[in-house]
């Protein structure tokens, strides 16, 4: 074998991030289809409504603080109609995307058998780390792209005046929560020899952050425990498809995804690996 | 470059209670075909995982081509093709994506090899691995670890799953690495490929290597199974007088023997009767292990 060929390897970063992102292309489309129809759903149903005091007169008959639990505001317009029915709720879904594949990048690979055989070849572990969580967050981009095409796309047929900026805002604001969640799978991947406990455990970071956030607006008694949870980050002066992208909690959210991520590589250089 | 895998007081202990290896010293030399023998736990998945770098270990040292497997283990892999013990593929994936996939990230240009050992072999590159038997997965396996011609192969028990046509084309595969002045380290539980390749091996035991030794030492220390048939009974007595026999029967005319010398007292003593038929059987390296551990089953002998 001549020296060139014993030389390290490089580009092998990009190699894996483009191999990853075409694995998890199909799911791409998956999640992306589904959420984005229910996204289109919500919307075709505005048409069911009549004129906007209809509206008023409906939300009128709902508690308050119900309403507030859910992020629901003003229904008059299209975009406080999509805040309380769609971007209130979808993160709790559109999460488990990066949960499910980020857990598999290292204890899943471990419980699948498949680790040996892709380490052992020149990659850094951090590659395998930094590579799955680049490609993951740009799987999670195209997602939250084709639902908003499928939402966007659905009022234009359905001749709904949804705001173009508003519905892209709204979209883009959920990667970070979504990434977030990716990140701390990806740490409990690298921490834990199991897949299970690195879904198990953002997965119930994700509901009690939601539930601590919910209690926050309803009650005055737990609107401290609002500052603990992602979710305020993610809609803290309302939601972006009324109110624009909140972007110094996008970035906050961003960088505690990243800061998971580094986490991430720190413990997986560290410890064994087992099949 | 003097020596392609070097350890030194090589210990993983996982935990109080498990046992890795422990104290392994180890010299491969560049070029030779090293068989790495043990049974089932005894610790060779252990020790090979720690060369690429897998599992760090608690105590010694080991080197690759002179670099240290815990902080060169990238430049180590570069240089050397593996195949693991236990593993799985990808399952969507073709054995062709998965050996573009591996080229790309070793900046392999050309897959004429890989191809051409899959021929070899008859690896179904086209088929998704979940579709793929056993067998067939490791050929694939196989040909992940070869195909960029690494000066050194590491490879866990390679035959498993294989039938013995590619058995023995994956010997002359192995002999052809050694033509080309490349290394192979494997493990095995097969005596007769081991003794068919391999230069030197080393035999671990409940972590512990308990003997490196050329090949042809190994085998001929290694005792025989001897079933001796005449045309009617025999006394005993005179095969009790045999040098190094053990586990003997009489049986009418049946003699069974485990003979621990070379044959020639036992078939002038054999000649001396009408021979019907002559079993002479090699043992399995699981009777090797437990005779170099100690603890050689003896066979209650029947008091007739």
């Amino acid at each position: 074998m001549s020296e060139a060929a014993l030389r390290k390897p490089t580009g092998t970063f990009l190699v894996l991030v483009s191999h990853t992102m075409r694995l998890q292309l199909k799911s791409v489309v998956i999640w992306g289809g589904v959420l984005g129809l229910y996204a289109a759903a919500i919307v075709a149903s505005y048409l069911s409504f009549g004129d906007p005091e209809q509206m008023e007169q409906i939300m009128s008959a709902y508690p308050e603080g119900m309403l507030e639990a859910f992020g629901i505001t003003d229904m008059s317009t299209i975009e406080g109609y999509l805040a309380g029915q769609v971007f209130n709720l979808i993160p709790l879904a559109i999460a488990f995307f990066p949960i499910l594949v980020l857990s598999s990048a290292i204890a899943g690979s471990e419980e699948r058998g498949t680790i040996d055989i892709l380490l052992g070849n020149p990659i850094p572990r951090w590659q395998l780390v930094v590579g799955s969580f680049v490609a993951t967050a740009a799987s999670l981009l195209l997602i939250v792209a084709i639902m908003g095409g499928l939402m966007y796309g659905t009022a234009i047929l359905t001749d709904i005046d949804l705001d173009f900026v508003a519905s892209v805002e709204s979209v883009v604001n959920l990667w970070p929560i979504s990434i977030f969640f990716g990140g701390l799978a990806l740490l409990c991947s690298a921490i834990f020899h199991r897949r299970a406990l690195a879904i198990a455990l953002p997965g119930f970071v994700l509901l009690a952050m939601y539930l601590a956030d919910t209690l926050g607006r309803v009650s005055e008694d737990f609107e401290n425990y609002r500052d603990f949870s992602v979710f305020y980050y993610y809609a803290s002066d309302g939601s972006a498809i009324t109110d624009g992208i909140d972007w110094a909690g996008f970035f906050e959210v961003s960088g505690a995804a990243l800061l998971f991520a580094l986490l991430a590589i720190v413990v997986f250089r560290r410890r064994d690996i087992y099949t | 470059m003097s020596v392609a895998i070097e350890t030194e007081g090589l210990t993983k202990r996982y935990g109080r209670k498990a046992r890795g290896i422990e104290d392994v010293n180890l010299v491969v030399a560049p070029g030779e075909v090293f068989g790495f023998l043990g049974p089932n736990g005894a610790g060779k998945t252990t020790t090979i995982r720690m060369l690429l770098g897998f599992l760090r270990p608690t105590g010694g040292h080991a080197r690759v081509f002179g670099l240290d497997v815990r902080r060169k283990s990238v430049e180590i892999r570069t240089r050397v093709g593996n195949l693991p013990g236990e593993f799985a593929l990808e399952d969507r994936m073709t054995g062709e994506g998965l050996l573009r996939f591996f080229a790309r990230l070793r900046g392999v240009g050309d897959l004429g090899y890989a191809h051409e050992l899959a021929e070899r072999l008859g690896a179904d590159l086209r088929r998704p691995m979940r579709r793929l038997s056993r067998g067939n997965k490791q050929k694939i396996g196989l040909v992940q670890a070869m195909f960029h011609r690494p000066p050194l192969l590491i490879l866990d028990e390679p035959t498993g799953g294989l039938d013995p046509l590619v058995q023995e084309e994956f010997l002359d595969i192995v002999e052809e690495t050694k033509a080309e002045g490349r290394t192979v380290f494997f493990s095995s539980h097969v005596l007769s490929e081991v003794e068919r390749v391999c230069d030197r091996v080393g035999i671990i035991r409940d972590g512990q290597l308990m003997t490196v030794e050329p090949t042809h030492a190994l085998v001929d220390k290694a005792f025989r199974h001897v079933i001796l048939t005449f045309d009617g009974p025999v006394d005993r007595e005179p095969f009790e007088k045999l040098r190094g026999v053990e586990n003997l029967k009489v049986e009418g005319p049946r003699v069974s023997l485990t003979l621990h010398e070379t044959p020639d007292e036992m078939v002038k003593l054999a000649a001396r009767h009408r021979l019907v038929s002559l079993e002479y059987e090699r043992p399995t390296l699981e009777e090797i292990f437990l005779t170099y551990y100690g603890k050689t089953e003896v066979k209650e002998e029947n008091n007739e």
